[in-house]
């Protein structure tokens, strides 16, 4: 285990402590239902995971770099952050799908617009949001996600 | 749970374990190779998950999200934006999962930008996934990508605010029901039904009502109910509302 992921367990265990000795049962509550919100995910992380073990196998790692590696950047930005709008699967499993393609030679600029439109853009949540907003707001939040989650993908781009 | 229900419940596993079997009989070689690189990134992330899992009580239990939630109205300022950009990163579940309580707080008064912050935060900066992120992605990534984020968010929020009036949004429509769950929100966990099976039922993995409340002390407890939905679908609609 990393040295960071132990300073999450340390700072995570402490807080645990602290909330349960403040409010045992408002704890235990808490406790019950992140149970069941990640009880219902469980099943399709585990699917997700796998899912990494067959395209790694089968799409070998050349493929990846040539497609999504630095070469063609802004093409593949662009495509990534449409695949991104369009998928819904939870940001919990996405780390470790992009985290892969990334560590066999994706260029981490595509990963970004795809980690940033994945949650913030929604096609298939469209429809509740302009329920909900009307169809103004929708499009404009939408639209202006989809904007700076380029900008931010290329800014990042810069700086790594 | 009958077989329906869990076949539904895990379509994506059965899938996944389809083209497994699929290989399997094909080349495997390649199986078992997909299986050694699927354990790496499980192992990874059985590592993380428990602090992810731990965060979210921590928040939950702890964070007064009500007190929160009274900070941002029209003349709120930045001190408004601040709170929103606080609600959204505490909070649970996907951004659709947002709605319904953003909705809300429109409602309340609450301004067009503080709502732009509270979806776009509630959807790509979450405190406990932020361990998730680093694990996978690295600290300097995870920190990096958040800063941008956030100065995204806020120059999101002000061009939404201008480009976009409350004229625009739609009212909340016609009540019809006392007790309701709005079935687009309603993620499936059963906490309602765990919590008073007598009102609540899950039928085809979403929880329904299933009885009226008529008393006010059992409101009491149907407004516990209503608190603790994770995705806040479960709505209590004033008798002055019924049409």
């Amino acid at each position: 285990m990393d040295i960071f992921t132990i300073v999450f367990y340390v700072i995570a265990v402490v807080l645990t402590v602290i909330s349960l000795v403040k409010d045992k049962k408002k704890t235990f509550a808490a406790m019950k239902k992140s149970k069941g919100m990640m009880g219902n995910m469980l099943s399709d992380i585990v699917a997700i995971i796998f899912m990494i073990g067959l395209v790694l196998t089968f799409i070998p790692p050349e493929m990846i770099k040539s497609v999504l590696g630095s070469a063609n950047t802004l093409m593949s930005t662009v495509v990534a952050a449409l695949v991104g709008s369009i998928t819904l699967i939870p940001a919990f499993v996405a780390f470790p799908l992009v985290g892969s393609l990334v560590d066999v030679g994706a260029s981490i600029i595509p990963a970004v617009a795809f980690l940033t439109t994945l949650t913030m853009v929604g096609v298939v949540t469209f429809p509740l949001e302009k329920k909900e907003f009307g169809t103004k707001f929708t499009l404009v939040r939408n639209g202006l996600s989809f904007g700076f989650a380029i900008m931010i993908a290329l800014t990042m781009g810069v700086f790594q | 749970m009958n077989i329906g229900t869990v076949l539904k419940k895990n379509k994506l596993l059965l899938l996944v374990a389809l083209m497994y079997l699929t290989v399997l009989i094909l080349s495997p070689d390649k199986a078992a190779k997909s299986i050694n690189n699927s354990v790496y990134y499980l192992a990874e992330m059985m590592q993380v998950l428990p602090v992810i899992f731990l965060l979210t009580v921590v928040i939950e239990a702890m964070i007064p999200k009500e007190m929160i939630m009274r900070g941002f109205g029209e003349k709120s300022g930045f001190r408004g934006n601040l709170l929103a950009l606080l609600l959204g990163s505490i909070s649970a579940g996907p951004i659709y999962a947002a709605f319904p309580i953003s909705k809300a707080l429109l409602g309340k008064g609450a301004s067009i930008p503080n709502i732009v912050i509270i979806l776009s935060t509630w959807a790509v900066i979450k405190l406990p996934m932020l361990a998730n992120e680093a694990k996978f992605l690295g600290i300097d990534f995870m920190i990096l990508r958040w800063v941008l984020t956030v100065i995204a968010i806020f120059l999101m929020a002000y061009i939404t605010g201008v480009l976009v009036k409350k004229k625009d949004m739609p009212t909340r429509k016609e009540k019809s029901r006392l007790l309701e769950i709005r079935e687009d929100y309603c993620i499936g966990c059963g906490l309602c039904v765990k919590l008073y099976p007598e009102y609540y039922l899950m039928k085809d993995n979403k929880a329904i009502v299933i009885k009226m409340p008529e008393r006010p002390e059992t409101m009491q407890a149907i407004l516990t109910s209503v608190e603790k939905c994770p995705s806040k679908a479960i709505t209590i609609n004033k008798q002055e509302e019924i049409s």
